[in-house]
């Protein structure tokens, strides 16, 4: 049935007069009788909709006349997902159909606080300066923070190579806002090496219209949710990047003629954020643990999306240029990263203290290089002397050859065992290794024998 | 050119002969610089061409409930309040033809050597849809640049987007020319796309092309700055779906953009202007969307043609970390930094070892390629690092080890000098770094 017209189009914002209403807000309008174009519908008045078109706007007619689908969006809500590539509107992009079992709607959903669980057991993920700084429990939402072109996704892909194949959970991907090259090789590379079928993922990538992007995050929380609900699942989710799904929401809002806070990010981004991570938390029927890959803009890591997204990570990896600049893979800032699991409690005193000393190493290791960059190396004490050849093996240390990074290397990937680092920074804070060349400890997995 | 003419000369008549309305018509109400206010065209759609009389063409920018905004491409007299607008029922194209090979071309089909329009064109659309994601392939096979940093250490892949980017006066450009150069008998069509660059420029990229025996497989579109803004934000877009029409006839195409910068700055002054609010450094909101779905375009088909694109963007002392930029790295495949210090010091090409990056690395690279560049890799980072700390230091006084490491640092930066038209084969490239494979055996 009819429910209205177009009468204005602009890029993406269309405004529909009704003529019917029934409309509601979340419906999606068809043009009828033409294919290719739908909207959703944002906001209401008593005689217009405007809604955010889901596809491009190129060729739509003013005047055409619109109906209204029974439903909003919606996406597979049972085990046919896995194994499978979705866009963000549920339609398979893989080549093959999808016999629908169960469908649900991607927008509504939210954990109640009573059912929240916050207790679990540690997950090494087998990169040393994550489980060393930053470890994590299942559960966790750990956030992955750089800026352009530091090794995110190089990080993420590890993340999926370890964890994924190690813990046999299931898997959901969410490539928000990222390059079609790359869900291409990921999805070929999960493919040759079998794990395709515990997986399923949705794509709204950069080359997609914002509606697209931002929708690909919750299709993709709608089937972690199916996992964990209706699977009692411990559930692994790989969103791919956060902040681009709330560069998207910028984009639209900016379409939609809001007024914009700081940088142009929509004023209810709060709102928008914490709908997205509040559903991503573990109940008794199972668990989610997502890694979020968080875009710096700008390098600026005090960015106001950056520091919302972030206060919801119980962890936080952050990857530095001047590390990469060094060719110290994964560029890893070990002043900022760290996670709620660094406590006496958690994770043990030794570890715990390891970390503190290797911190206090490393400070010290910044205020010398200023001091040496003016009076040489040659005027240190031996103590400074001590501490800067340390802390250069341990900066070497922490760098590791990555298993899906070994087409850049040439150097086969490492899994290392916690145990195994905590003795390596050990023996080095201990000076056991101050005889051997600082070149040896670059690209290795474990030191010792 | 006659084909369209008498096709479209053709449904003009059909539709007179079915008594529908030939044109949507309206009247001009406001006039801006490029864009301009109409009311009427009552069932106008969204990107439709339009013509104003015989002053002017656009396309329906946005549409009102009470007047419909175009954008204006082409102004041939200035446009008064009050002239008749006619909607042309389809959707605003731009033309090419054939011929372009070895030209100067702009995206509505001239030749701007000759000052005049080519015969036989085709219509083009400003944008294709995406190509979807399983129509992709992985992008695997090398383009060869002849420069041996770039080759040898950071290899670009055909249909990978690998961003130039450096201050005024690094040389980015002549990467581009070196690269389109170094393409001869190598079965790739070349696409240089000038944006907001001088005429002189042109003209000179233009020679330089052609005495190096490059213009019969390399097309240069251009735009400029005296033009309209609307016309400059297009070019690059149009420059693409050119490429993509080769790309899905299996041919290998190479696009240089130069430059993103000068097209951020366009596209922000077009969106200022149509009262978009703006975010940060006043550039709109969808400043990234309008290079990631541009950028896109590059990929490797699996039809086995590919578009590998080379966009350039211009910073200002030496700071790869604002917006644009920041942006642009992130939707690119790598980056090729230069540096204005390495330039005065003769280091040319004047490339950043510490902070380019290619993310496909050896995947592109054959097995010797990838085993020489990547031990070259980590000595030169390592060696920049170390040369760093004992830049005071007393040479005499080191150990044997370390004198060999700095010396040998310096043999592998001075081996990465080379001069512009000055390529090298890959044989060449690996020779020259045989005193490192040696020492490993």
């Amino acid at each position: 049935m009819v429910v209205g017209k177009i009468i204005s189009i602009f890029d993406i914002s269309i405004e529909v007069i009704l003529s019917d209403n029934s409309v509601e807000i979340g419906n999606i309008l068809v043009v009828q009788g033409e294919d290719g174009y739908a909207f959703e519908v944002v906001s209401i008045n008593n005689i217009s909709a405007t809604c955010i078109s889901l596809n491009s706007t190129r060729g739509l007619k003013k005047g055409s006349p619109v109906v209204k689908l029974s439903k909003g969006i919606e996406f597979e809500y049972s085990d046919k997902i896995l194994g499978r590539v979705f866009d963000s509107y549920g339609v398979p992009i893989d080549g093959r159909e999808i016999d629908s079992v169960r469908k649900r709607n991607i927008n509504n959903s939210t954990v109640n606080l009573k059912d929240v669980d916050v207790t679990s057991s540690i997950l090494w993920t087998g990169i040393k300066v994550i489980d060393f700084f930053a470890p994590l429990q299942k559960g966790f939402r750990m956030g992955l923070l750089g800026g352009a072109g530091v090794g995110k996704t190089v990080l993420i892909k590890e993340l999926i190579h370890n964890v994924y194949s190690s813990i046999n959970a299931n898997a959901i991907f969410v490539g928000a806002g990222e390059r079609s090259r790359e869900g291409k090789e990921l999805y070929e590379d999960m493919k040759s090496s079998n794990l395709l079928d515990k997986m399923a993922m949705v794509f709204g990538a950069m080359g997609d219209n914002p509606v697209s992007r931002s929708k690909s995050v919750y299709a993709g929380l709608t089937m972690a949710e199916y996992l964990r609900d209706e699977k009692n699942q411990d559930v692994l989710l790989f969103i791919d990047n956060i902040y681009r799904f709330m560069q998207a929401k910028s984009e639209i809002a900016t379409e939609l003629k809001q007024l914009l806070i700081e940088n142009g990010y929509p004023p209810d981004m709060a709102n928008e954020i914490s709908k997205v991570e509040e559903r991503i938390s573990s109940t008794e029927k199972g668990s989610i643990t997502s890694f979020q890959a968080i875009y710096i803009p700008a390098d600026d890591y005090n960015d106001e999306a950056v520091q919302t997204i972030t206060s919801y990570m119980d962890g936080q990896i952050v990857l530095d240029r001047k590390v990469a600049e060094l060719g110290l893979y994964p560029a890893i800032d070990v002043f900022k990263s760290t996670s709620k699991l660094v406590d006496v409690e958690k994770i043990g005193e030794r570890h715990f203290k390891l970390i503190e000393e290797v911190l206090r190493y490393l400070t010290r290791y910044k205020e010398l290089e200023e001091i040496i960059a003016i009076l040489g190396i040659e005027e240190l004490s031996e103590e400074d002397k001590r501490i800067f050849y340390r802390s250069r093996k341990l900066r070497y240390y922490f760098s590791q050859p990555m298993f899906v990074a070994e087409p850049f290397t040439n150097i086969p990937g490492q899994f290392v065992k916690i145990e195994d680092v905590l003795l390596d920074v050990e023996n080095l804070l201990n000076g056991v290794y101050d005889s051997v060349d600082e070149s040896k400890f670059l690209f290795i997995g474990k030191y010792h024998e | 050119m006659d084909d369209i003419l008498t096709s479209n000369l053709n449904d003009t008549i059909d539709s007179i002969k079915n008594n529908d309305n030939v044109y949507n018509t309206g009247k001009v109400i406001k006039v801006n610089d490029y864009n301009i206010e109409v009311i009427g065209l009552n069932d106008v759609a969204f990107y439709e061409e339009i013509n104003i009389a015989e002053k002017a063409s656009g396309y329906v920018f946005g549409i009102y409930p009470d007047r419909v905004i175009v954008a204006l491409v082409k102004i041939n007299e200035e446009i008064k309040p009050g002239d008749m607008v006619y909607a042309l029922k389809k959707e605003f194209k731009c033309l090419f033809s054939l011929d372009s090979i070895g030209k100067v071309i702009d995206i509505f089909g001239n030749d701007l050597l000759a000052a005049k329009k080519f015969d036989n064109l085709i219509e083009i659309n400003v944008e294709n849809k995406n190509v979807p994601l399983m129509d992709r392939g992985l992008v695997k096979r090398e383009i060869l640049t002849g420069i041996t940093g770039i080759d040898l250490i950071y290899p670009i892949g055909k249909g990978q987007r690998q961003l130039i980017i450096g201050d005024k006066k690094t040389g980015k450009t002549q990467i581009c020319l070196d690269t389109i150069v170094n393409q001869k008998d190598k079965n790739v069509l070349c696409i240089y796309v000038a944006i907001g660059k001088t005429k002189k420029e042109v003209k000179d990229i233009y020679y330089e092309l052609t005495k190096r025996g490059a213009a019969s497989y390399t097309i240069i579109i251009a735009s400029f700055h005296d033009e309209l803004p609307t016309r400059t934000y297009l070019t690059p877009y149009v420059a693409l779906s050119i490429a993509e029409s080769f790309m899905l006839q299996t041919y290998d195409v190479l696009v240089c953009l130069d430059d993103l910068k000068k097209h951020a700055d366009i596209y922000r002054q077009i969106s200022l202007a149509s009262k978009k609010t703006p975010g940060r450094d006043a550039y709109p909101s969808d400043i990234f969307y309008t290079h990631s779905r541009l950028l896109e375009k590059g990929c490797q088909h699996k039809n086995g043609g590919s578009i590998t694109i080379l966009p350039v963007v211009e910073t200002k002392g030496g700071d790869i970390t604002d917006y644009i930029s920041t942006n642009i790295i992130s939707i690119c495949d790598g980056q090729i930094v230069l540096s204005t210090k390495n330039f005065s010091k003769g280091e040319k090409p004047a490339i950043d070892y510490g902070l380019s990056v290619s993310r496909l690395g050896g995947n592109v690279q054959d097995e010797m390629m990838k085993k020489v560049g990547s031990k070259v890799r980590i000595e030169l980072l390592s060696y920049l690092d170390v040369r760093q700390i004992y830049e005071l230091a007393n040479m005499d006084e080191m150990s044997e080890d370390l004198q060999r490491r700095l010396k040998e640092g310096r043999k592998i930066l001075d081996n990465l000098k080379q001069y512009k038209f000055s390529p090298r084969s890959k044989n060449e490239m690996i020779s020259s770094y045989d005193f490192l494979i040696k020492k490993d055996k």
